[in-house]
């Protein structure tokens, strides 16, 4: 037995230590890295009927893959370009989302981290009340104003600013701030927590050798929040990319979200290893653009999560 | 930049801000009182309590929050277990190991649920298989599979929470338990636990709401139990009723309601640290008075406020008919409806008497002229606009061609947009 493994046994006990090393083992191997390892495997396997699967049609191959880039074979297009033009258009929406988020939310973290008093505590609970408000609510709430009949359209065409209802559902508008809607807390916490610990006198100390309120916080706030930052944004960069049930009940009829296609792939096409191959390559593509833009901006990934 | 103006629109941020965060909940909220069969805020017609009742019939979504109450249990017990497992096992691994541990076990925080979810349905599927169990197997189960699905990233939850707490305990505390000679278990259960008690607490509830709302892990395992968030899915992505802003409207207020019980506790705990802080030694001797709930207590009013405005409301509620109110809504919309025929019937009269008037005055010349091609070929009688429309007028329009004779209505600027 390892030196490590015995110390462990001894500081917890044989049957506690067991029943830790058990459960962590479960959850680590049994829930986290078995499953994306077979969903892995998976999604290079032929879709096949239950009875023949592990028989000899059941090689490894990749044609999943090569479906997303060129579609079905012998279609009339040489590209896939319904679902990659879908997949291109999942990413650059979710950066948007975050990008909006990001210069919505740090004033927000920004006052109130730095101020004092009662009223932030009020503030705080104001932010949670939604987040535990379900998520297919929010965007529900979030359809009765947009809609065709929503207040928003009651009002303006009331208001006499536009004469016929604007359809913000098929413009997108409404997919957009339902996801920037849903995540704002996921984006201001870790802002908050890190501006939070900012120390006064070093603003103070750049207001007094003469600088604008705009490079203060361009020079000594926004260094110092930047794993706050970077959390709050990768966070919401990921889930707004990986959000189901936004697009499903604001998107258009013509707009799917990528998440939309696996999971078409799963319930309408009953094409399981089709939907895995979908469900990795938006994994791995989100976590290398992830890795990527922090690089780009010289975070560590030690910093995320704190 | 003046001071004033800045403080200013500091403020009307925060109010647009806080507009866009709360304005939709409220919007939502008020939606469930409208009598209008489609949750709107304009036009008000009737306050009503209809869709309160019409939610507690339904069987779907009763079904739906039992299922998700199971599946809260067994969600909250798993995961709160394995994240103190996590947050003990961070504690004390080894440290070349501690890095690649810790990735592990926060990465399903930022996996997209989706994948999650898919990754359980297809590994469990496997295991499945692989033991030859049939597809009514216990682990095809879908509270089973939810329950291991949302426990992967819940647990992550928890375990951070738990860990924060962790990190200030003493484990000397543990130490002198076993030197006094308890078993490891017992230092466990007697030390370690009720230090742990108020984060297990919080990370117990955060489980459970988690689990509660999660749409996204759940859509791919819920097998054949549904939870509430799956109906509630199914019902707005398929025609959405007031009954949902009813249900939103309950959730709202019980959030808003724990929120501020919450508050009133906290507060009431500071208040009494204070007290205590400020107290004199004979004071602390004897009895020392404690500040009561309310005084300095704003949460506190607020909740009392809360309850007794409920309590009002649910009473008006049993008392209150708006089938009058509704009625009278229903009468005004049908003397709408029918003032809007009655427009619609002049209009179509005028229009047919001018067009008479005009072929009374060229009539012979269009008999001659050659019929222009016409897909049904019987002229306007078969013409969709009549067959389709439910006033008597179109009788009368249908009659027509006998009157024209041979140009059969073909030159009526209906039918020929109705041809095409």
């Amino acid at each position: 037995m390892p030196g490590f493994l015995k110390e462990f046994f001894n500081r917890n006990g044989t049957g506690m230590g067991l029943a830790i090393l058990g459960l962590v083992l479960f959850w680590t191997i049994g829930l986290i890295i078995l499953p994306q390892l077979s969903m892995l495997d998976f999604s290079f396997r032929p879709n096949l009927p239950p009875p023949e699967i592990g028989g000899p049609k059941d090689v490894y191959t990749l044609e999943n893959y090569k479906y997303l880039v060129y579609g079905p074979e012998g279609g009339s297009q040489s590209y896939n370009t319904v679902d990659l033009r879908v997949f291109f258009r999942t990413l650059l929406a979710a950066v948007c989302v975050t990008i909006f988020n990001l210069i919505l939310c740090y004033p927000i973290a920004y006052y109130l981290g730095q101020s004092k008093g009662s009223h932030i505590r009020i503030f705080a609970i104001m932010l949670i009340i939604p987040y535990w408000i379900n998520e297919i609510l929010r965007a529900f709430a979030l359809r009765i104003i947009f809609g065709e009949t929503g207040v928003l359209n009651t009002l303006f065409t009331g208001l006499g600013i536009w004469d016929t209802p604007f359809d913000f559902i098929r413009n997108d508008i409404a997919l957009y701030a339902g996801l920037g809607y849903a995540y704002i807390l996921l984006m201001i916490f870790p802002m908050y927590n890190v501006i939070e610990s900012l120390d006064k006198n070093q603003i103070e100390a750049a207001r007094d050798l003469g600088a604008p309120w705009w490079r203060i916080h361009w020079r000594v706030v926004i260094p110092y929040a930047k794993p706050g930052i970077s959390s709050g944004c990768t966070m919401v960069f990921m889930l707004s990319a990986g959000a189901l049930a936004a697009p499903q009940i604001l998107g258009g009829p013509s707009s799917l979200w990528f998440t939309q296609l696996i999971y078409q792939q799963f319930n309408d096409n009953n094409d399981w290893p089709q939907g895995a191959a979908y469900a990795i390559v938006l994994l791995v593509t989100c976590i290398l653009f992830v890795l990527a833009v922090m690089r780009l901006f010289k975070v560590n990934m030690g910093d995320i999560g704190k | 930049m003046n001071n004033s103006f800045l403080r200013v629109s500091i403020w009307v941020y925060l109010a647009i801000f806080f507009l866009y965060l709360l304005g939709p909940l409220v919007i939502m909220s008020i939606t469930a009182f409208n009598s209008s069969g489609f949750p709107r805020m304009t036009p008000w017609e009737c306050l009503t309590f209809q869709w309160f009742g019409e939610l507690f019939q339904d069987q779907r979504i009763l079904n739906g929050i039992k299922n998700s109450l199971i599946i809260g249990a067994g969600t909250v017990v798993l995961s709160v277990a394995m994240g103190l497992a996590g947050a003990l096992m961070l504690t004390q691994i080894w440290p070349k190991l501690r890095a690649t541990y810790y990735t592990v076990i926060i990465a399903p925080i930022l996996i997209p649920g989706v994948v999650l979810g898919i990754s359980t349905l297809v590994f469990w599927d496997r295991i499945n298989r692989m033991l030859g169990l049939g597809a009514d197997s216990f682990l095809s189960n879908g509270i089973f599979l939810t329950v291991i699905g949302q426990s992967t990233f819940i647990a992550s939850y928890c375990m951070l929470v738990l860990v924060a707490r962790l990190q200030r305990y003493d484990v000397a505390l543990t130490e002198a338990a076993l030197d006094l000679g308890a078993t490891h278990a017992q230092a466990f259960r007697k030390i370690l636990l009720p230090f742990m008690r108020p984060a297990i607490a919080s990370a117990a509830v955060l489980a459970f709401l988690a689990s509660f709302e999660n749409y996204n892990t759940t859509t791919f395992t819920f097998g054949e139990y549904p939870t509430l968030t799956i109906e509630l899915a199914q019902k707005v992505r398929y025609g959405i009723t007031p009954s949902i802003s009813a249900l939103a409207f309950i959730i709202v207020a019980l959030t808003v309601f724990f929120a501020l019980l919450n508050e009133a506790k906290l507060k009431r705990q500071e208040l009494v640290a204070a007290a205590r802080k400020n107290a004199t030694v004979e004071e602390l001797a004897g009895k020392i008075k404690l500040p009561s709930f309310f005084a300095g207590n704003m949460a506190a009013v607020l909740v009392v406020v809360f309850a007794v405005a409920t309590i009002t409301v649910v009473g008006t509620a049993t008392a209150y008919n708006p089938g009058q109110c509704i009625a009278n809504v229903k009468e005004q919309k049908r003397l709408e409806a029918e003032q809007r025929i009655q427009e619609l019937r002049k209009q179509r009269e005028e229009q047919r008497k001018k067009r008479e008037a005009e072929e009374a005055e060229q009539g012979d010349a269009q008999q001659s002229a050659p019929k222009p091609s016409n897909n049904s070929g019987f002229g306007n009688v078969f013409a969709p606009n009549t067959l389709d429309s439910d006033d008597e007028d179109d009788a009368t329009g249908a009659e027509t061609p006998s009157n024209n004779g041979g140009s059969g209505g073909v030159f009526d600027p209906n039918s020929l947009q109705d041809n095409q």
